[in-house]
């Protein structure tokens, strides 16, 4: 029998246009010296981390949209058990962060109601070529109600803060909802990477 | 060099009752991959892709290996990233430098294992 090694699991998306970054989110220790030609050409499905919140050890599973980034193909199944999501825009790219509301849309239309939502408005490392500014993505996240957090992948700003933030509002939601015992584990829909073998019949 | 069926010293050193002594690391970063005494050594034989190639190599390399550290449950390691399935396999990379592949997930058996000589034991 293996022994139990963490408390609970949660599922998180990331979401948003492409170029926003969502994978080098992900990527955090990103450097080129280091990439790997066979893992950057398959690319990532998911990646499991573990976090420490108030004494519980975390388990998140993270998963990109890998290249699903339109509006219309992302739907029920993509977000089936996903307990946080990332909606992810580029600061140097005005059109992501209108489309910020179409994905706060389809995010209502498909996916479980009391999902946990942050914005996250990455590459706030180039200031130069800035479009959207730091009010701009205070007001929308103000407006819809959803915590709001610049971040640099490339220089490993807020990307912590922001899995840590969304952690601890599913934690503290899930202890709302079981105060004192909580059950050992969440337990989320493992199968979606492998539905090409399980389609077989 | 190493006997087919024997352990090296250098795998006997990483070892007690049979699983890992210490945590694994990335080769290339601090990440933690698992935890101390999660994984079990087995000896089978698996090709994995080469981490790196040279700039103007096409083909990817594949080493074959015979040492790996099994983690039954997906959900035992501390940091790890799952590519895309290829030929019904999915490989097992560093989960902050991505850097792999480390090792490969069965998704008929759902274990995994990661390559001995592609992490750091610390």
């Amino acid at each position: 029998m293996a022994k139990k090694t963490y408390d609970l699991l949660f599922k998180l998306l990331l979401i948003g246009d492409s170029g926003v970054g969502k994978t080098s989110i992900l990527f955090r220790f990103s450097d080129d010296a280091f990439t790997s030609t066979f893992i950057s050409t398959i690319g990532i499905d998911f990646k499991i981390k573990t976090v420490e919140l108030r004494g519980k050890k975390i388990k998140l599973q993270i998963w990109d949209t890998a290249g699903q980034e339109r509006f219309h193909t992302i739907t029920t199944s993509y977000y089936r058990g996903a307990m946080g999501i990332m909606l992810v825009y580029d600061v140097t790219d005005e059109r992501s962060f209108e489309n910020i509301v179409k994905w706060l849309r389809n995010i209502d239309e498909h996916a479980n109601e009391d999902v946990e939502k942050m914005i996250l408005g990455n590459k706030c490392d180039i200031d130069g070529k800035r479009a959207v500014s730091k009010d701009r993505g205070d007001a929308i996240a103000r407006e819809y109600g959803v915590p709001f957090l610049e971040t640099s992948a490339k220089a490993n700003t807020n990307i912590d803060k922001a899995f840590n933030d969304l952690a601890t509002a599913i934690l503290d939601k899930f202890a709302g909802k079981e105060p004192g015992d909580a059950p050992d584990r969440v337990m989320v829909d493992p199968r979606r990477g492998d539905t090409s073998r399980r389609s077989c019949c | 060099m190493t006997a087919p069926a024997g352990i090296s010293p250098e795998i006997e050193a990483v070892l007690e009752n049979g699983l890992n002594k210490t945590a694994l690391t990335c080769l290339h970063c601090p990440s933690r991959i698992l935890n101390p005494s999660v994984g079990t050594f087995v000896q089978q034989e698996f090709a994995l892709p080469a981490m790196t190639k040279q700039k103007n190599q096409i083909i990817d390399e594949k080493h074959e290996l015979r040492e790996f550290w099994k983690v039954k449950d997906m959900f035992q390691f501390e940091n790890v990233g799952f590519s895309n399935t290829v030929d019904g396999v999915k490989y097992l990379t560093c989960a902050d430098c991505e850097m792999g592949p480390i090792g490969w997930h069965d998704l008929v058996t759902k274990e995994n294992f990661i390559a001995v000589s592609r992490v750091r034991n610390s």
